[in-house]
């Protein structure tokens, strides 16, 4: 690794940690300014129990030095503190707990997305205006434009309720096939289409015509030059995506009852759990962030001729 | 050769009744709701979780049903429900004794101590819990609770007043035992491993937004009783994830269906789609510091909110109750004319809401039957009011009246409801926009009381009318309406006649707090059950005449059940019994 990468990374580290800083200071205070508060229900408790509760959890005090008290728990602890909801569960433990279904989903999703996307895509790019490509592109059309509730619940009424093939619940192994597939249609479909178009771009360059005019092997024209120089686009997507992905999706976890983490995300806002919405929000910008850096370090990996600044 | 055959009918005889013979299964698998926020006793204030504790947990007392199907209140771990003993002061004095043998799920033994603990430590201030006012009954309440052990197996409690629902709080998840040592940590409810109860069944696991397995358990002292050896409830709030799973077979009860899919369901599972009575009205509350007059009305004061009670009280007429329940609600709910709702007892045993209102031809305060002549009726007598303040056109539309808004929490039930009473308004003239809120933004707005006319709802948290009527008087965190907040704390219009039950009380022109919350708290000290059902029709009288509670529906409990369960039963605030059911598959 070179002096000048490891600056790179450096100065990009520090730069995360800012724009986390970022995200922190203006949820804090956003999340302060929506009305409403977490004890609330349909049923009022009485005013001693709601000081009662306030105290409990630092509300009494003024926002400043409630931001301040958050900052320096989570700088000096590593402690995300408790939910306001859910009593008597850490935060940090809600997380993990869903990410545990989330991460595994969300994983093989991407790597099913990427991998299938990548395929169909070049298959696409190299048969161009063939019969298959216009195949593969209509289906991805398709993908692309339906949202996963649609999907999802198609599925769900095919393969669960009308074959019975699978569970309806995603509490067991074999009922998470099918949330995998939903959540990985969209991206695969994305990828391929990236795919397609950015290879269509390279196979039109003159370095793969010298290749093929020095009589290079077809085959390693297109793994050796055409494919790599044609995912920078990918990767850029793929980085984020990744983030997304295994941070859950509500969506997908309401069709199919898995116990992922995207659910923590939504309630913590309706509930207005303070801690719960800073704690998801610091989590899945912090994904995001290293996300980026990581497909970011990629391109260089994949084109040499890009330069860190 | 006939041995042979001998042989082969026996077998088949044989073979037939292995077949015949059904199979019962030894668990059940069920969906009731997604994770509960929590399964404290003292904390949880959801339906749900309520079920998961009156299977976790044995209280004082538990719902049972009877050799009739009926539901009653019964002692568990009391020997007896004992009667009360009037003190001189008024108070009401209960000893109870706790049945030999009891133990927590670890093991250790129960004492009234248990008991006295974790009643103190639920109604506590300190704790905060949602239904820490569940003991406002009990004398010393919040902090200092009259509630003692005597030695380990009594408990004396002394209420402030005599309680005619006492018997029922017994059996509520807010009175169960927790033991000390157990809740130190408030984490102690959040993992199997550290969860100790002293009911039929224990946690066994509890996936985090995926399962909560609860066993048998083997020390609760009427184990022998308990059919079914696990529970399963599976944790999900998709109805349609949640039919999926009972049309495929897996989960044999789910709490909830797909509004859309109910006509369907009807006739798909007459037997298995079941429509249960739940104690809740669906209503619609005006804000009533809100002007309903036009803007060059010469009224103010009393004068003015005597005429926006009778205009409130007109728009009530026109609204068509039964279109409500049967185009839109479609969950076999009961068009309501009156706000207490169907399911809570009166004095002499018979339904409250049936007594209510003064009207020998209908029940309650409105005439709700949906035929043509009451339609009529409604609508003139409606006219009549709208006449006296409005300006009206020749096609019979109300011209000056202001523009109102209609505020409802984002869900497509209570929009397509505001959206009803949208068109019904705009056939008599009145304009009425709708604005929806995010649940907990609406819940704020309401209590704040910003807004016109809101959308409202309130289920019974124990069987006697007093909970609909506590809940507007000035200070109560429920009072939506803003009873006595505002201009209104001023307005001297309102009667109170007490002197007929016996009372020295008689206000003519009083404030809400001079009357109805006066009401209120003679109807918390009276010990004598007839006039206090009695005050609570009065009370009821007064809160309907003001015109601020537009009730829609009683709500129903719906759910679906496997034809294979055996031995189910549920109560009327919606809890749902596994223990002694039986699947014969």
């Amino acid at each position: 690794m070179s002096g000048k990468m490891l600056f790179y990374i450096l100065k990009r580290a520090l730069l995360a940690l800012l724009t986390i800083f970022i995200v922190i200071t203006v949820t804090f205070f956003v999340m302060h300014a929506v009305p409403g508060n977490p004890f609330a229900g349909e049923k009022a408790i009485s005013a001693e129990a709601q000081a009662a509760l306030e105290a409990k959890f630092g509300l009494d005090k003024p926002l400043p030095e409630q931001y301040v008290d958050y900052l320096a728990d989570i700088i000096f602890r590593f402690d995300f503190g408790p939910s306001m909801k859910l009593r008597g569960r850490q935060v940090i433990d809600v997380i993990m707990d869903g990410m545990k279904t989330s991460a595994v989903l969300g994983l093989i999703a991407a790597a099913g997305a990427a991998l299938t996307g990548v395929i169909l895509g070049a298959v696409a790019a190299l048969r161009r205006n063939s019969i298959l490509d216009k195949f593969i592109m209509v289906l991805t059309t398709a993908f692309v434009s339906m949202p996963s509730f649609i999907t999802g619940t198609f599925l769900l009424l095919i393969f669960s309720v009308w074959l019975g093939w699978v569970p309806a619940n995603g509490t067991t192994t074999s009922g998470l096939i099918l949330p995998v597939i939903t959540l990985a249609l969209y991206p695969m479909a994305y990828i391929t289409r990236l795919t397609r178009s950015s290879m269509l771009d390279v196979l039109g360059q003159d370095y793969i015509r010298t290749a093929r005019a020095k009589g290079v092997p077809g085959w390693k024209i297109i793994f050796g030059h055409a494919l790599k120089n044609s995912l920078i686009p990918v990767i850029t997507y793929f980085g984020p995506m990744l983030a997304f992905i295994v941070t859950g999706s509500l969506v997908v976890e309401q069709i199919f009852a898995v116990p992922g983490v995207g659910r923590a995300f939504v309630s913590s806002i309706t509930n207005r759990d303070y801690t719960m919405i800073l704690g998801t929000t610091i989590f899945l910008a912090t994904l995001i962030v290293i996300m980026n850096l990581v497909s970011d370090l990629l391109y260089k990996v994949v084109d040499p001729r890009i330069e860190f600044d | 050769m006939k041995k042979i055959i001998a042989l082969a009918l026996a077998l088949m005889m044989l073979l037939g009744c292995m077949g015949l013979a059904s199979a019962e299964a030894t668990s059940i698998a069920v969906c009731l709701s997604s994770e509960p926020d929590t399964l404290d006793p003292a904390l949880n204030s959801a339906v749900d979780g309520a079920t998961m504790l009156a299977h976790l947990f044995s209280g004082l007392a538990t719902w049972a049903q009877d050799e009739n199907g009926n539901l009653v209140i019964v002692p568990e771990c009391a020997t007896e429900l004992t009667a009360p003993v009037f003190n001189e002061d008024g108070t009401v004095t209960y000893t109870y004794t706790l049945v030999d043998g009891l133990t927590w799920s670890d093991g250790v033994a129960l004492t009234a101590n248990d008991f006295v603990f974790a009643w103190k430590r639920a109604a506590s201030s300190a704790l905060g819990a949602d239904y820490g006012y569940m003991f406002e009954v009990v004398k010393g309440y919040p902090d200092n609770l009259a509630v003692e052990a005597t030695d380990d197996k009594t408990i004396v409690v002394t209420l402030a007043n005599n309680v005619a629902y006492w018997n029922e709080l017994l059996a509520f998840p807010t009175y169960f035992p927790v033991r000390e040592d157990v809740v130190a940590s408030e984490a102690w409810a959040t993992d199997a491993a550290t969860y100790v109860s002293n009911g039929p069944y224990t946690m066994a696991s509890w996936s985090h937004n995926s399962l909560i397995t609860l066993k048998k358990n083997p020390g609760y002292f009427k184990a022998d009783t308990v059919t079914m050896d696990t529970i399963e409830c599976y944790l999900s709030d998709d109805s349609s994830n949640m039919l999926a799973n009972f049309e495929n077979g897996d989960w044999l009860l789910i709490d909830d269906v797909p509004t859309a899919e109910i006509p369907n369901l009807k006739v798909n599972y007459p037997t298995e789609f079941v429509i249960a009575g739940q104690i809740g009205t669906y209503y619609v509350c005006w804000n009533v510091n809100q002007n309903l007059l036009p803007a060059d009305s010469t009224l103010t004061g009393v004068e003015a909110e005597k005429a926006n009670a009778e205009i409130r009280y007109a728009l009530s007429l026109i609204i068509d109750r039964t279109y409500i329940v049967e185009e839109i609600g479609q969950a076999g709910q009961v068009p309501a004319s009156s706000f207490v709702a169907m399911g809570m007892t009166d004095a002499d045993g018979t339904e409250f809401y049936k007594n209510a209102g003064n009207s020998d031809e209908y029940i309650g305060y409105y005439n709700t039957e949906s035929t043509d002549e009451v339609i009529d009726a409604n609508f003139d007598a409606a006219y009549a009011i709208f006449e006296k303040y409005y300006e009206i056109d020749e096609n019979g539309m109300i011209t000056n009246a202001p523009t109102m808004e209609y505020l409802y929490n984002t869900s497509d039930g209570h929009k397509a409801i505001g959206e009803y009473l949208q068109y019904a308004f705009s056939m008599v003239g009145i304009n009425m926009t709708l604005t929806n809120q995010e649940w907990n933004t609406f819940l704020n707005t309401r209590k704040n009381g910003d807004y016109y006319v809101a959308r409202n709802g309130w289920l019974a948290d124990y069987n006697d009318p007093i909970c609909f009527l506590d809940m507007w008087t000035t200070v109560s965190g429920n009072n939506d309406v803003q009873y006595g907040k505002g201009a209104h704390a001023d307005l001297a219009m309102y009667d109170l006649d007490l002197t007929a039950l016996g009372y020295d009380i008689k206000v003519e022109d009083g404030t809400w707090a001079q009357t109805y919350d006066v009401l209120i708290a003679e109807i918390k000290a009276c010990t004598d059950n007839t006039t206090r059902f009695a005050l609570m029709h009065i009370a009821e009288d007064l809160l309907m005449s003001t015109g601020c509670i537009t009730p829609l529906y009683f709500y129903t409990d719906i759910y679906m059940i496997d034809d294979s369960v055996q031995g189910f039963f549920s109560n009327p605030l919606g809890y749902k019994y596994f223990m002694y059911t039986t699947v014969v598959k």
